[in-house]
This record gives structure tokens, sequence and C-alpha cells, in this order.
């Protein structure tokens, strides 16, 4: 071939050149390919076509021969992809085996069984190479990247790198088959010589080969006729010199290696045939296994025949997307025009047979762009080279039966799986019992963690944020990707349900656990997927460990989520919501206990406990709500009472070694509710600021009632008093001390109410409240005669222009 | 004895290349375009060169760029060639000149000062005033006579033209013909094929004078980017030196540690990051290739002369004081911090770098 004929090849190469060919004579026909080449697919197809082979080998792990009846299924349309599972240590590993329609795997598959040719698959399982092992496609597919003789061939031929010198020595020439092989072997052969033996045994190549020829060499003994071994062209270098070795008997010490390496037995990984899409076939999208540009190749196996409508298509696709995307950017018709004769241009000056990738890409950056590409057009370009076309499998095909659970219902909820774009939907969970299916499934779904639905805004019932909201805001897209994730939960469970309840019960804490909290979560999970039934578990494993928990905070909260999820009950279509009234009438007594027992607690916990109780106080007025509106349903004494915990109230602030903290918040918090005299608060507040009191003592209680009732501060004169004489009596130093903590404690009051304290604070010490302002201005006498002045003036001239009424409204 | 013209156009100084190429493109029938010296591949091969014709290589570090240009010249669309200012827009837009028209002269200049006129045309007013308007009296613009004579024109730096000029040429690019009332109605040169415009612009200069939409859709953007490799540019630029240093180039040892060196400091400044990954102050001033070969070549005269003969780091030091930096204060401490943090680090492990910071120490204290 010319280009690579163009660097001296090297005398190994030769002898397999060579080898090759005796071996051709032998029956044994390599098809050399790179994965995911239309110009290799197409070669490949002649191949078979003209030697009629008795069977055609592919390099995919044998095990997939299993698949063969669905890949060969006349309804399977590309891109479709082998997914193998396989267990580790580190959990469940996944492996793609991806085919294009332009895939000359595919293509082989299909051109043998239309033309009833047996096809079998001859690598290696995955599953024996090491738990770090890639692909074949990814390794070879790096080899070629990194090797310095296709560098410099590239460099040669004045292209950027090995895609661009690919494209312009393969896919874009017309050649026969055999040109095409001979020029495919040629060029993998230059990688292939450019790595050392050691590098492709351990990174599993040589391991592969020498399943590859054991395969190869069986089959031969087997039959009289051709053969057609389809493999990545990297290895077949390695796999003619081997058999070389077995079949002729020749020498060739660099066959060694694979001829030795021992055949293990063979092994398998499940592995199930699914949907792929191109987005994922992209190799710049980082998923690894693919090509650049499949939509580019899409496109232009789909109109072979038509390179003009190729370039034309893809440019007003282009032009199309960046114009519908509404930044300043527009590509004209006329622009469209001019890249697309660019393109054409391009390809000629190159000797292309057509636009290519490149050229056409060359065309955009001309014709599209002033200087760098804006980013609407990089955006487009990279939509219509990248592709969304998605695979079809028929029905009936075995894939793991959750991912068509999960897609007939996604379907009968009407969200659009056809594709794999991503859609946006919003669900008015409040109007009809559909829209709360269509939510439960999403939340089903957003929960399995499959990539499928993303929650954006809306009522958010695990933390009861937003219960406000009406519409629940969801992204979703069903991609190759989610069908995957799918496959990798049937670990845990054959259909939805079981691998949410799996779930479900995973993230529930240990038995000994004590914590109410994270299973109140688990029952708003359960109760927001739909899982009645794990509700159900959860509630009655909340009601067994209430008692045990003694974190109040944690209690509370589980309260509160209890009552969340009582307000959400039609949303949520709960069944018996009453239960969850019952389990918070079990809860109250606790929270009644543990306040009690929250008497002695330290200083740097206080502002935890202070927000628990005030939590608690809150409680009771949600409970006493509920009961009096749902009295009727429970006639049973305790039903909601909340006695217990309003009886702890009452009971702290005679308990002498209560907390000052909690003491000064309870104080507040009765005092509020009028449930405490404000007389009470007066003579604990005397008390505690009392000459000779424990200064750090009582500014805990202040602390403790600024967070629960900031405002009466400035209503209680007592404490104000008492406060500021506590601390103008404090000493320079003392008061550098307690700084912190009356920073702290004033800090809860809004910026209203400081001003106000400041007011006050300036009628008690006789200075000008103007004085202490933050916003003193240092304004003069002088000052304030211009502005009187100037007022005047204003209003003389207001008047005298006849607007005198404008000059009574602003005296109001 | 008169001396020799400092510059010669390309395509005298390529005439021979020219030639050959033109040689090839006849035996093997190669489709020429109208108004075209060359076939689209001789062009090509001029630009980025053919080994088997003994054509040099002109132009560096981006090939799909240069097929791009060629292509954009074969159609209705002008070329706007922008970049940082020393990455060889000029050379390119001249070189593509010779190969295409042979003829690279054909050129406006963009500054503050250019007028309708060297667009257009303007007029002999002798010869206006004692014949009246007539194609005699009549002064073409370079633009003027690549349409009548279908060659290509350049417009250097059309951005520091101000905006009314530059879209003089807006209509005369759609209509790809100039009307001369003077002359009578109907009076007007029409572009012969082969006519179109190559035009040049800094992309620091965007602010001096933003370019109108309806000029833009005219054009096809090529941005010319500074040279990536560097093992590359110390190539390219040891091969500059010795091409502009000529027959001087005897008396001057260079060696390559300080080209390295060169090289270096100008990747590291250019990119605001050492080759190690560091972040470093990056200076206003433009430290392209070209800057690096004219501190190359000023330093290297001032071995030859003022020193003993070889190029060093002092030397280098010296001259991009002057050559590079200009005399932008802001810029002089972001040097200075490079010397005192990248160079003096280099230095304790590196004569070269140790030469080049005592020397740049002495003038930059």
């Amino acid at each position: 071939m010319s280009a690579v004929a163009a660097v001296a090849l090297p005398q190994r190469f030769l002898s397999a050149r060579a080898l090759r060919e005796r071996l051709a004579a032998r029956g044994i026909w390599f098809a050399p390919i790179r994965h995911h080449s239309p110009a290799c697919a197409k070669a490949t197809k002649a191949m078979i076509a003209a030697l009629e082979p008795a069977a055609v080998l592919i390099e995919a792990p044998a095990e997939y021969d299993e698949l063969l009846p669905a890949l060969t299924a006349p309804a399977t349309t590309p891109p479709v992809a082998i997914l193998a599972l396989r267990k580790t240590e580190a959990g469940t590993l996944s492996s793609f085996f991806p085919l294009a329609d332009f895939s000359p795997e595919w293509v082989a598959l299909r051109e043998a069984a239309a033309r009833g040719i047996k096809t079998a698959f001859i690598d290696r399982s995955w599953i024996g190479l090491g738990a770090a092992a890639e692909t074949s496609e990814l390794a070879e597919e790096r080899y070629y990247a990194q090797s310095q003789a296709l560098t410099q061939l590239a460099h040669l031929e004045h292209c950027r790198d090995h895609d661009e010198l690919w494209e312009h020595l393969f896919e874009l020439r017309e050649t026969d088959w055999q040109t095409h092989c001979d020029d495919a072997f040629a060029w993998s052969a230059l990688a292939r010589l450019d790595y050392e033996t050691e590098v492709l045994l351990t990174e599993g190549s040589i391991p592969r080969e020498a399943v590859m020829v054991d395969h190869i060499a069986k089959w031969q003994a087997d039959t009289s006729r051709p053969l057609v071994v389809v493999t990545g062209a990297f290895h077949t270098l390695g796999l003619v010199e081997a058999l070389g070795v077995k079949l002729f008997g020749e020498k060739i010490p660099e066959a060694e290696p694979i001829l030795k390496h021992k055949i293990p037995n063979p092994e398998k990984a499940d592995s199930w045939l699914i949907r792929y899409d191109l987005t994922r076939l992209n190799a710049l999208t980082g998923y690894g296994a693919g090509i650049r540009s499949p939509g580019y190749y899409q496109r232009r196996w789909d109109v072979a025949a038509s390179p003009k409508e190729l370039v034309l298509n893809s440019l007003a696709d282009i032009a199309k997307l960046t114009n519908a995307a509404n930044t300043s950017e527009i590509i004209s018709t006329a622009a469209v025009i001019e890249a697309a004769l660019q393109a054409h241009r391009l390809a000629e000056l190159r000797g292309h047979s057509f636009p290519g990738r490149t050229d056409l890409l060359d065309a955009c950056s001309s014709c599209f762009a002033s200087g760098e590409l804006n980013p609407a057009i990089r955006d487009a370009i990279g939509e219509v080279f990248g592709g969304t076309k998605l695979g079809v499998l028929p029905e009936g095909t075995p894939a793991p039966p959750i991912v068509a659970e999960a897609r007939v219902l996604a379907e009968k909820l009407r969200l659009n799986v056809s594709d794999s774009s991503r859609r946006n939907t919003t669900i008015d969970v409040r109007r009809s019992a559909s829209g709360r299916r269509r939510s439960r499934f999403l939340w089903l779904m957003s929960f399995l963690d499959v990539g499928f639905a993303r929650f954006i805004a809306g009522p958010d019932y695990i933390s009861g944020r937003n219960l406000g909201r009406i519409n629940e805001q969801w992204e979703y897209a069903w991609t190759p990707m989610v069908e995957a994730q799918l496959i990798a939960l049937t670990t845990q469970g054959a259909t939805l349900p079981e691998v949410a309840r799996a779930r479900l019960r995973a993230s529930a804490p240990e038995p000994d656990s004590r914590s109410c909290g994270a299973v109140a979560a688990i029952i708003a999970q359960a109760a927001l997927i739909g899982l009645s039934d794990e509700m159900t578990h959860a509630m009655i494993r909340l009601d067994q460990m209430i008692t045990a928990d003694v974190d109040l905070g944690s209690v509370v909260t589980t309260a509160e989520k209890l009552f969340g999820l009582w307000h959400s009950r039609d949303l949520l279509d709960i069944a018996e919501p009453q239960r969850l009234l019952r389990l918070i009438s079990r809860v109250l007594p606790q929270v009644g206990y543990l306040l009690d027992k929250t008497a002695d607690v330290k200083a740097e916990d206080e502002p935890a406990v202070v927000a628990a109780c005030i939590a608690a106080h809150a409680l009771i007025k949600d409970c006493e709500n509920v009961a009096s509106s749902q009295a009727e349903l429970d006639a049973a004494a305790d039903f909601m009472s909340t006695a217990s915990v309003t009886a702890a109230f009452a009971r702290l602030p005679e308990r002498s070694d209560v907390s000052p903290g909690v003491l000064g918040a309870v104080l507040a918090l009765g005092v509020v509710n009028s449930q405490i005299a404000d007389e009470l608060l007066s003579e604990k507040v005397a008390a505690i600021f009392a000459p000779g009191a424990d200064v750090s003592y009582s500014l805990r209680f202040l602390d403790g009632l600024m967070q629960a009732a900031p405002d009466l501060f400035l209503h209680t004169p007592e404490l104000f008093d008492a406060v500021n004489q506590a601390i103008a009596k404090l000493e320079p130093d003392a008061f550098l001390n307690f700084l912190p903590e009356l920073r702290r404690s004033f800090g809860r009051l809004r910026p209203v109410e400081t001003a106000k304290v400041a007011e006050r604070i300036a009628l008690h010490t006789g200075v000008a409240s103007a004085d202490i302002a933050a916003s003193n201005l240092m304004l003069t006498a002088a000052d304030l005669a211009a502005g009187v002045r100037l007022e005047q003036a204003l209003r003389g001239g207001l008047i005298a222009d006849g607007l005198d009424a404008w000059v009574e409204v602003s005296n109001e | 004895m008169p001396t020799k013209s400092i510059r010669v156009p390309a395509e005298e100084q390529f005439a021979d290349e020219l030639e050959r190429l033109r040689a090839a493109d006849e035996q093997a029938a190669a489709a020429i375009p109208p108004g075209w010296q060359l076939s689209p591949r001789g062009v090509r091969a001029f630009v980025i060169g053919e080994p088997k014709l003994q054509v040099s290589r002109k132009f560096y570090g981006d090939d799909p760029l240069v097929d791009r240009a060629i292509v954009t010249l074969l159609g209705k669309q002008g070329l706007m060639l922008v970049g940082e200012p020393g990455t060889a827009k000029s050379m390119l837009s001249e070189l593509l000149a010779a190969a295409i028209s042979g003829n690279s002269n054909l050129v406006v200049q963009g500054t503050a000062g250019t007028t309708e006129d060297h667009i257009r045309y303007s007029w002999n007013y002798a010869l206006l005033l004692a014949e009246g308007p007539s194609r005699r009296s009549l002064v073409p613009s370079p633009i003027f006579q690549a349409m009548e004579s279908g060659k290509l024109a350049r417009v250097e730096e059309i951005t520091r033209a101000a905006p009314e000029i530059q879209d003089t040429m807006v209509s005369l690019m759609s209509e790809k013909q100039l009307m001369v009332p003077e002359l009578g109605a109907d009076a007007r040169v029409s572009a012969r094929e082969g006519f179109n415009i190559i035009a040049t612009a800094n992309i620091r200069d965007r602010g001096v004078n933003e370019m109108s939409a309806a000029l833009k859709r005219r054009f096809n953007f090529e941005l010319v980017k500074p040279i990536a490799d560097r093992e590359f540019e110390i190539e390219l630029i040891s091969r500059q030196l010795d091409a502009e240093l000529g027959a001087e180039r005897q008396n001057v040892t260079v060696e390559r540690p300080v080209l390295e060196l060169l090289v270096t400091a100008f990747r590291d400044l250019r990119l605001g990051e050492t080759a190690e990954g560091t972040a470093i102050k990056r200076p206003e001033a433009v430290m392209s290739t070209a800057e690096a070969v004219n501190v190359a070549f000023a330093a290297a005269l001032e071995a030859r002369y003022l020193g003993d003969g070889t190029l060093s780091a002092a030397h280098v030091a010296h001259q991009i004081v002057g050559a590079a930096l200009k005399d932008n204060a802001e810029d002089a401490a972001r040097f200075r911090y490079y010397i005192d943090t990248v160079v003096r680090e280099r230095g304790r492990r590196d004569r070269e770098w140790k030469d080049f910071q005592n020397a740049a120490a002495a003038i930059w204290r």
C-alpha cells in the first residue's frame, strides 16, 4: 500500500506477511479489523461473501456463543452490547462488548447468518484475566494511540494523530477487500512491533491469543473448507506467527510465549445482550471502548451511496441545533452551503474519495466560527457527530427481567423511554392518582440509583423541606447505562420491589442500633417509593426501639418525620395513616422521659439540647392540632396525649439540677406560650443575676433563653436590667472572657431588635442614642442649618409651582 | 557597492521551488483552478514542503490549517487568519499569495491612517487636473489591481483600520466588483477569476477595532496557534536563526543548551506555567516564536560583535529585555519574579540558567 509502505517495513513483518499467505492457502483467512471501523466491516463482509467459509470465528469470549441466537435475530438492531458481569472482592464488575451497525464483528455475524455459515466466538473469557484487565478493544486502541511507528506515519501523512491517519488511509479509500486486509495487517503490525513481549503478556494480549490459536487450530483440523477469522488487527501478527509454528513447524522465537501459554479451563461470566447507544460508543465520552464520532459513521453507514447528502444533512443539522439553542450565534443557510463546499474541497485536496470526519469538522471550523468555536456550535457538532441512536432488541430477548419490568412500568406511566434523550416532567401529585403513581416510580428509580431519574425540585418528604410546593419536577433518561445498572441490581433481587426492599433493609441501622431517627428515615423512604409492606416493617421496628433511644434530638426528629408523613398521607397514598399517629403517641412519652433526663447538660452540648427542647415544644402544638381534628378517630384515653411532655416541661424549672441553658429555654417557651407566669421568669432572673452569682451560669441561662425566644429580652424589663447590670459590673478582663458567649446570645436577635436594645442601653446610660448608633455620621450644627435651609427652599419652590399638595403629603 | 535588499518576496526567494512545483503539476496534468498558478496540492506542498521535489517546509505546526486555508481561497469567502502576534500569520498569507498568484505584493496595511483610497483607488492629481478623470490618472489600490488581474490581495492587521474603512470591503467582497463613477456611470472593474482576499488580525488587537458582523460573514476564520511542541520549536528557532544570520552564521557558535534555555523561558512566560507545571506570572508582552527568533538573532549578533563569538545565556538575558519585554513596568516585575523563583531554582542545578540569572539580575535590579 502506498502510505504504509512509505516507512521501512521490518523483516519480521515481511516474514509474517508471507506466512499469512501460506495460512490462507491452508484455508485460514484473517480479517484484521479495527473495532467499529466501517471500512473493515465492508471488507469483512466482502471476504465472507467471496470465500463462503465453513465458519466465521470472531474475537469475543467463547461463552458469548449462548447469545448468538439473540444476536442474529432479525429484529435485533444495533447499537447493542453484550454485557458480562463477574463478582469480585471489589464488588460486581461489568464489561461491555458494543456492536454498532458498522462494527465488523456485527457485520460478520449477520453476513454469516444470512448465508447459513456457522459462527463462533474464540476469545478467552474475561473472567480469567486479572481484576484490572481491560476489554480487548480498549487495550488495542491504547496500543495504537501510543505507537511510535503510527505517530511517525501520521506525521508523514500530515495527519494530527493515529485516528486521523486511520481514516485517511482506510475509511476514505475505495479498495477491494484483499488490499484492505493487507494494509490493515501492515498498519497494526507496525504498532505491534513497538511493544515488547513482557508488556503483551502482562496486559493480557498473549493469554488471549493463546486461547484464540487453540480454537482456530481445532476448527482447522475439523474442516477442509476455508475459515474466516475476525480479530482485532493488533492480534493478527501474533496469531499468524503462532499458527505458522503450529501448522508448518516454522521456527519463530517471538511466537513461543503464545504457544507456551497454558490454556485455562473454560470459564463463564453471566452475560446478556442489552441495548446500547451511540453516545456511549463515542470514545470521547470516556466510557472507554468505542470510536470517535460514531454519529458521523452511523450517518455515513445509513447513506452510504450519497456523500453529498451526508455532508449537507450533517451540516444542516448542526446549524439547526445551534440556531435552536437561542444564543447570539446563528448559522445561516449560506454558511451551511459554504461549509459543504469547503468539506468537499478539503476531501479533494487530501485525496479522499468523499468528505471524512476530519474534513467535515475542518469545514465547520472554517465556516462556522470566527476564531474559537462558540460553545453552542461546539455542542451542536458534538451532538451530530456523537449521535444518539439507541439499539433495539427483539421482544423476548432474554434480558434480565428487571429491565423489562422497569421499562414496561415507565411506559405504562407515560414516561418516554423510546430513546436515550434527557426529558423533563412535572408532576402535580395533588391532582391525580396517576401522577402520584408516576412520582412513586420516579422516587423508586432514584432510590435504586440507576441513573434514570433525578429529582430537581418540589416537596421533599424525607427531609421535610418545601412541603408547601405543589409540583414535583423530574429529569429522566432511559440510557443503556440504566439498563446495565438495572441488570447489575439483579444480584439483589429479581424484581424492582425486591431490589428496593433489599436495599432498604440494607440501609437500615444495625439491630443493636438505638437510633430511631434512622428508622424514621426508612419509613419515609418506603412511603415515598410505595413499599407499604416495608413501611409497616420499619414502623414495627421503630415501635420496639423507641424506648431504647436516649437521644432527645433523635426522638424528637422521629416524631417530626412521622408528622411530616401524616400531613402528606394523601399525596403519598399511605395506607392506614392512623398508624402513624399511634406511633407518634408512642414517641411522646419517651420525649417526656428524656426531657426529665436532660437536666444536667454540659455547656458545649447545651445548644443542641435546647434546640431539641424547642422542637419538643413545637411537637405539643402539632399534636394538639391533630388530636382535636382527629378526635373522632380514636377514643382511647392516651391517644396523642401530650401530657407527659407538658408535665416534663412544667417540672424542669422547679428542679435544682437543671442546666442553666435548658432552664432559660424552658422558661422562655413557657412564658411565650402563657404556661408559665411572667412573675416566675422575673423571679428566676433576679436570682440568677443577683450580686455574687456565677456569671458563666448566668450567661448560659441567657443564651438558652435567647435561643428559644429572643424577643423576650426586650419585653422583660427585669431581665433587661439584670443583664445590663451584670455586664456593667464585670471586670474588663472577665468581660473580654465572656464576650464570645455574649456575642452568640445577642446574635440571635434580629437587626431591628438589636437596634432597640441599643436604644434602650443608650437611655439607661444617659448617652444620646445617636452617639452609639453604628450609622453615626458626625453631623455638625452647620450641616443641620444647611439641611433646614435646603428643605425650606424646596418647599418654597414646590409651593410656588402650585404643588402645595405634595408638601402636605410629605408632612404627614 | 549597493547592498542587497533586506527582504525579497516569497515568490522571488523560492522561485526555483515554485518552478519545480509548476512542472510537477504539468507533468501530472493536475487540475489548476482558474486564475491560480499552481494546483491546490502544489500550493500545499509549497507551504508545508515536499521532500521529493526538494520543496522546503515553510510553515510549521498545523497542516490541517493550511489545507483549510487553501480550500477557503478556492471559494467565494475571504480568508481571515487570526491569532496571537508572532504566530506567522503574515508569513502564511505571503506564502499562499506567492504560490497561488505568483505575487505576494498586493498588500494593504491596516493602520489607524488607512483610508478608503487605500482599499479602492485614488488619483494622480497632476494628471487628474491636466486630463480629468481617466484610467491613466487613476491610481489603483492593491485590491483594485488584484481584482483586475485575478490575484490574491492581502490585508494586514485589518482590525487596526477604522470600522468604516473595513466596511468598504464588504460590498467589494460580496459583489466582486468595484464601481468607478468618476469614469462614467457604468465604469467598474469586475474581479477576474483568481481574485480573493487574505486578511490577518491579531487577537490582542480585538479592542482596537471590532469587525462588523457583515464583514465577518465574508470571511472564513482560521485561528493560527503558537507552536505546541517544545522540541520542534527549538529546531525551528535554530533553523530560522541560521537563515537570519546568513553568512554571519559561521562566525558565531550556537550551542543547543542555550537555545533550549531561550525556548524554555519563552514557553514558560507565554503559557504562564513552567514545564514542571508551576504557575508563574504571565507577562503582557508577546512571547511568540517569532520574538524568540528576534532575541536569538540579537543575542547572536551581540556574541559576534561584542562578545567572544559564542552565544551564551547571558547574551540571551540581555536581549530578552529589549526585544521581548519592551518597557512595561508590570512586565518587569513579572519577569523579575520569574528570575527570582524559577530561574534561581534552575540555576542551582544548571550552569546556563545560572549565567542567565546573573546577567538578568544585573539588569533588573
